[in-house]
């Protein structure tokens, strides 16, 4: 099996569910923290008995809420990451919601050895907020990315909505220009998505909600992106910029197709056998599950699935093509390379295929070409 | 065991679709003690799991039961259970020829609709003494007095003949019984005379090769006799004959009266025609028994496999289902659009819609099927008569002296307070008016002689939606008639589709052209680019609309943990994409073929 070098931790509390949020999150059950932590180490330790992992060159530690994680218990998940290896000047992400960045909580996250703060600011705009139901406000959001920048953070990426109800390009452009302005090197803007499984899912097929049409949340997209690029920002993902030298190199891997090993409740992972064949495998959703299983096993395993050469092939294609620079992934596929190059929704250079315009719009289509 | 022949009776059950007849004869066989009460299932005749899903009867069954009268005698009745939709009306055809009785079911709310009338016509037709009942007597709607009435003015049998049942409850089922053994005379046939047996239904069986259903007329069946078909000639040793109860059993020998089987390793059903007459080849009788009408088929529709490495499976599929289904008839056809497939011909849209359904479900195809259209006869100017059953291969025009179109006698039965939409619409499908008769319980009967095309595009739920469910149909070929009809074609992408070509009427094809072209636009759903339709009568384009292109098909995150579950949704896409069929660049879903039934 190849060498893993790429660590995900999930931490699956909030203070609050948003409505819209169909990630493996749970409110109200935060004093689950402390046995979670005690879960989570046990599970990175074994881990580390089995596979071959480390030393890592990116550790992203995601949720859910894990700013609600006290730098006591994050030093003590880091360590046992430390413990296995850590490459020299790795990227350790931490995902922190506006509320709690205080110049404490930044020291101690410092200290515990993280180096990249991703801050869930979604948007400026009051109303927006409210309709997200973030228990932030606006201004919040900028303090807490001043905070982080003054406590010592470099690298400071923003998580922003866009196609939000209410909310019109003007105020889309405000949002993201105040943004940028508090001093961020990332940026990553996401359309805001109808899961069905959600109360906003509920809202809108209800008909209570209304989400924007096509034409308004492409022309936000748009007017982001070249916001953006004026401002020095490069577009290297879909839903994705930053500075020269700031792109998230945890997420790189993972759409270049490298192994990575997930722990905590939900988490998925992905192995390379050596015969090239991958193999997906992904833990028990609850926390109660998790914490019961992986504090006894060590282990949290649910599920897993093998997919062929072939297959791990196209799933290959389908995530590289999302990387704007170009993709080699789609190497394999002449067939459907030259049909979508003919369509003006790829363009080839180097051997390498890119998503044009217009194929940024329909990348899906693209990706599903490359699938059985 | 055998009966006397005055102790037998052979009758069917016979009623406007969804009356009850099923569910009458079900009653039947756990009153005669033909079925144990453990082993009764709904709809026990229904042996297709189609038939029970979808609670229609599609083949005729029949099944021997013996029912102690109170007379004190146990009499032998043989009942044959017969469909009720307009489309299978010949297997109540056959079923009705070897009767000599007919059970009439009339449904006590809904009253004597268009097929209880043809029902009724035919069982006269073959001699047959009515039972009428009146069914659903228990439901809160129900008017069995005013049934009753209508039964004695429409159909003339005296209203104090009636019997008043309602099948779910078992009420009335003794009096049904005791009136056919009083009512339905006895078989008249000499059991010591040559054998001659009709052959009313033929089934394949996978081990035992075709079982034929007969009646025995004149004569006695025996196993070891050589049976001779008396049309084809050909002539088979009887391995076994045997009765249904309703199960197949095994016995000595069906003597004159009496309804069974015989198997006689025939492979081939075409070998046992319905309608044929079974005789002895060692004493063969001299003349065969008056058979009856031939089963043409009336629609025609292509089939293609989605997937084009199908068509051999699709070949294969088509061969088995013929085994059972003698009214199916197909040939290879090749489209431009489509591939390789089948033109098939049906008795109607049901049956077609059955015939897809089987094939899929039991021979695991995904096919596509094209419109439904008429035959039609043409006469070229060289004085040639060619039939046409594929708009496509209609000749150029300058090589048509003329088109005509199968013309049929519709019934419609009706309250009178929908009779405006009836005639309205059937004038809007070209119909010719002939005569109205008004009936008792505010029902009246028109009839209309109407061109079969337009039939089978979307009438029948016209007339149903016009009527709020009331009206009912049905409708019987009565010849050709030379009509005004040109050719419709359609333009996807610029390329003609073959399969979405029409025949219509001359004075309605821009129209027709026009809403084609607006419906396959709400069909065909948005591609990569936008999809110009076009209409176009000989060239001459009619119509136009535009497919835009799709806007916007991105996922915003994909993240290690989406990768699975984004992975899994464009695969259920691209499974959906295959019900579509590429037409050059244009995928095309199947409901877009079926687009020019519904036009309205």
């Amino acid at each position: 099996m190849e060498r893993i070098h790429s660590l995900y931790l999930h931490v699956p509390f909030c203070t609050w569910v948003c409505k819209y949020c169909d990630f493996n999150a749970y409110a109200v059950l935060e004093g689950l923290i402390p046995p979670y932590v005690d879960a989570l180490a046990r599970e990175i330790d074994l881990a580390a008995a089995e596979l071959p992992i480390g030393p890592f060159d990116t550790v992203f530690i995601g949720g859910g809420t894990p700013s609600l994680l006290r730098s006591a218990q994050l030093h003590q998940v880091l360590d046992r990451v430390r413990a296995i290896g850590m490459a020299p000047g790795a990227e350790i992400t931490l995902e922190a919601n506006p509320s709690n960045v205080t110049s404490e909580q930044v020291d101690g996250w410092l200290e515990a050895g993280v180096n990249r703060l991703s801050v869930g600011v979604q948007s400026l705009q009051p109303d927006a907020l409210r309709f997200l139901e973030r228990l932030h406000s606006g201004t919040d959001a900028i303090a807490a990315l001043r905070t982080a920048r003054a406590g010592g953070f470099s690298n400071i990426n923003a998580d922003l909505l866009y196609g939000v109800p209410g909310v019109n390009l003007a105020g889309w452009l405000e949002t993201l220009d105040a943004v940028l302005a508090a001093g961020v090197q990332h940026l990553s803007a996401y359309e805001l998505t109808v899961e069905s499984k959600t109360r906003l899912g509920q809202e809108v097929r209800t008909g209570l909600v209304r989400m924007p049409g096509d034409d308004e949340q492409l022309a936000q997209y748009w007017a982001a992106a070249e916001r953006l690029q004026t401002s020095g920002y490069e577009h290297y993902e879909i839903s994705n910029w930053s500075l020269p030298g700031f792109a998230c190199r945890h997420n790189l891997a993972a759409w270049h197709y490298q192994p990575y090993l997930g722990c905590g409740a939900g988490a998925h992972s992905m192995f390379r056998r050596s015969d090239r064949s991958t193999e997906r495998r992904w833990n028990v959703k609850g926390p109660h599950a998790y914490i019961k299983q992986a504090s006894t096993s060590g282990h949290a395993v649910a599920g897993s699935e093998a997919l062929s050469p072939e297959r791990a092939l196209g799933e290959a294609a389908m995530i590289g093509v999302r990387l704007l620079d170009g993709t080699t992934a789609a190497r394999d596929f002449p067939a459907q390379r030259t049909q979508l190059v003919n369509a003006g929704l790829l363009a080839e250079h180097d051997g390498a295929v890119r998503l044009t315009r217009r194929g940024i719009e329909l990348a899906n289509q693209i990706g599903a070409m490359f699938l059985a | 065991m055998s009966t006397p022949t005055k102790l037998t009776r052979a009758i069917s059950v016979i009623a406007h679709v969804d009356h009850g007849k099923t569910t009458l004869s079900d009653r039947l066989l756990e009153y005669t003690g033909t079925v144990a009460p453990r082993d009764m299932v709904e709809q026990v005749l229904d042996q297709l799991d189609l038939e029970r899903e979808r609670g229609i009867t599609i083949k005729a069954q029949a099944v021997r039961m013996l029912y102690k009268a109170d007379d004190g005698q146990t009499y032998q009745i043989n009942l044959i259970d017969t469909p009720g939709h307009v489309d299978f009306s010949y297997e109540v055809s056959r079923a009705l020829a070897a009767c000599d009785g007919a059970i009439l079911v009339v449904d006590a709310s809904q009253g004597i609709e268009a097929q209880t009338l043809a029902n009724v016509h035919q069982a006269l037709e073959h001699n047959l003494k009515i039972v009428p009942v009146v069914n659903k007597i228990d439901l809160p709607q129900a008017d069995p007095e005013l049934v009753r009435e209508e039964i004695e003015k429409v159909i003339g049998l005296p209203a104090e003949s009636v019997i008043f049942a309602s099948a779910r409850q078992g009420i009335g089922t003794k009096e049904i019984l005791e009136a056919v053994v009083r009512e339905v005379p006895p078989p008249t046939g000499d059991p010591t005379a040559p054998l001659r047996a009709l052959i009313f239904d033929a089934k394949f069986d996978a081990y035992r090769g075709v079982v034929t259903y007969v009646r025995v007329l004149e004569g006695t069946l025996r196993k070891g006799v050589r049976a001779q078909m008396m049309q084809t000639g050909k002539s088979f040793e009887v391995d076994e004959v045997g009765i249904f109860r309703p199960e197949r059993t095994p016995v000595d020998d069906l003597s004159a009266g009496e309804v069974g089987y015989l198997i006689a390793n025939i492979r081939n059903v075409r070998d046992s025609r319905v309608g044929d007459t079974v005789t002895d080849a060692a004493r063969p009788a001299s003349a065969p028994l008056p058979g009856y009408r031939h089963v043409t088929p009336m629609v025609f529709a292509g089939l293609f496999p989605t997937d084009t490495e199908q068509y051999q499976q699709l070949k294969e599929a088509l061969e088995k289902l013929q085994l059972n289904d003698a009214a199916l008839v197909y040939e290879p056809e090749t489209s431009a659009a489509l591939g390789f497939g089948f033109r098939c011909g049906f008795l109607g849209l049901l049956h077609m819609e059955i015939v897809q359904e089987r094939l899929e479900r039991e021979f695991n195809l995904t096919l596509l099927g094209t419109a439904p259209t008429v035959e039609y006869r043409v006469r070229l100017r060289n004085g040639e008569e060619v039939p046409v059953d594929n708009p496509d291969h209609l000749p150029s025009p300058s090589e048509i002296e003329s088109i005509s179109e199968p013309i049929v006698l519709a019934t419609i039965v009706v309250p009178s307070v929908y009779v405006g939409n009836m005639m309205q619409l059937s004038q809007e499908r070209r119909g010719q008016y002939l005569n109205t008769v008004y009936e008792p319980g505010d029902r009246v009967v028109l009839t209309y002689r109407m061109p079969l095309a337009e039939i089978i595009h979307d009438y029948y739920d016209q007339l149903k939606s016009r009527s709020k469910g009331y009206a009912s149909l049905d409708y019987e070929l009565v010849g050709f008639e030379e009509a005004n009809l040109v050719k419709l074609d359609v333009l996807v992408g610029g390329s003609p589709v073959d399969a979405l070509s029409m025949i219509v009427d001359r004075s309605k094809a821009q129209q027709q052209g026009r809403r084609l072209a607006e419906k396959l636009k709400t069909l065909i759903p948005r591609q990569l680019f936008e999809v110009p339709i076009q209409a176009a009568i000989g060239g001459k384009i009619v119509a136009r609309e535009t497919v835009p292109a799709m806007r916007k098909d991105v996922t915003a995150k994909c993240y290690g943990g989406d990768v699975t579950r984004k992975r899994k949704l464009l695969e259920k896409q691209k499974e959906g994409k295959k019900r579509l069929k590429r037409v050059g660049n244009v995928e095309i879903p199947q409901e877009a073929f079926m687009a020019v039934l519904s036009l309205d």
